[in-house]
């Protein structure tokens, strides 16, 4: 993991501003294209990507691979929540406290990363100690076991 | 050995259909059934779901209304892991169903 894509208690006010942040670390590293991040601001307007896990919401705000460099994600963990809207019910607000930006630019041949994300957002503990980490060697440990 | 074919639809097109998708091959291909995935946006599910390649869809993002003509199951549990055995019932009576 990137220490450079972490972001620790962020003061974000919204969605957009928190996307913002995590989009100008991974443009900062080529990652992503300038087009990226209001390609992302774009989607998540019409197509929201809040996810309730029940005790535990994350949001996962991403795009199209046609703004992506290499695949990769940042994760921003929020001094205070912001609302995203729901994924499955897109009128639903929820607060999210932790964000995984994510960059995917071929999907089938990201197989491990994507199955990777997956089980961190199915594992509600995890998330919760990503949340509470106080600093980037906490969650670089924590999601080690991911293949890129 | 089955084989389906599957329409895994999300808002890009991209990324959590193709969660569903691997999920999709993992679980089912561990029951004997060979899977062939196709990820699409719900823009394009429609026409896609109409030209007859596909026995079902699995969506994350919600779908246009529309006649699909094929069952569509919501594999939001799929991704996110809350449900996901009632997901895999119903996705498995879904594939009981299909005729060929």
């Amino acid at each position: 993991m990137d220490l450079d894509l972490i972001a620790l208690d962020v003061e974000a006010k919204d969605s957009e501003s928190i996307i913002n942040e995590l989009g100008q670390r991974m443009l900062a590293k080529n990652y992503v294209k300038d087009s990226y991040i209001a390609a992302v601001l774009e989607r998540e307007s019409k197509l929201p990507t809040g996810l309730d896990l029940g005790e535990f919401c994350v949001a996962i705000p991403h795009t199209n691979s046609e703004h992506v460099n290499v695949s990769n994600f940042a994760i921003g963990i929020l001094k205070n929540p912001v609302e995203f809207c729901s994924m499955s019910e897109p009128m639903k607000k929820l607060n999210i406290g932790l964000v995984f930006l994510l960059a995917v630019k071929d999907p089938a041949s990201q197989v491990g990363l994507l199955g990777s994300l997956m089980k961190i957002f199915q594992n509600v503990e995890l998330m919760k100690q990503i949340r509470n980490a106080k600093d980037k060697e906490d969650i670089k440990s924590l999601l080690n076991f991911i293949e890129y | 050995m089955k084989q389906v074919n599957i329409l895994s639809v999300c808002g890009s097109g991209t990324v959590t259909s193709s969660m569903v998708a691997g999920k999709l091959k993992e679980v089912l291909g561990d029951k004997g059934i060979k899977v062939s995935t196709t990820e699409a946006r719900p823009t394009e599910a429609l026409n896609l779901a109409q030209s007859g390649r596909f026995d079902f869809i699995t969506y994350t993002s919600p779908l246009q209304a529309g006649d699909y003509g094929i069952p569509t199951i919501n594999a939001f549990a799929c991704l996110t892991g809350m449900g996901e055995e009632e997901f895999f019932e119903e996705t498995l009576r879904v594939i009981g169903e299909i005729k060929r």
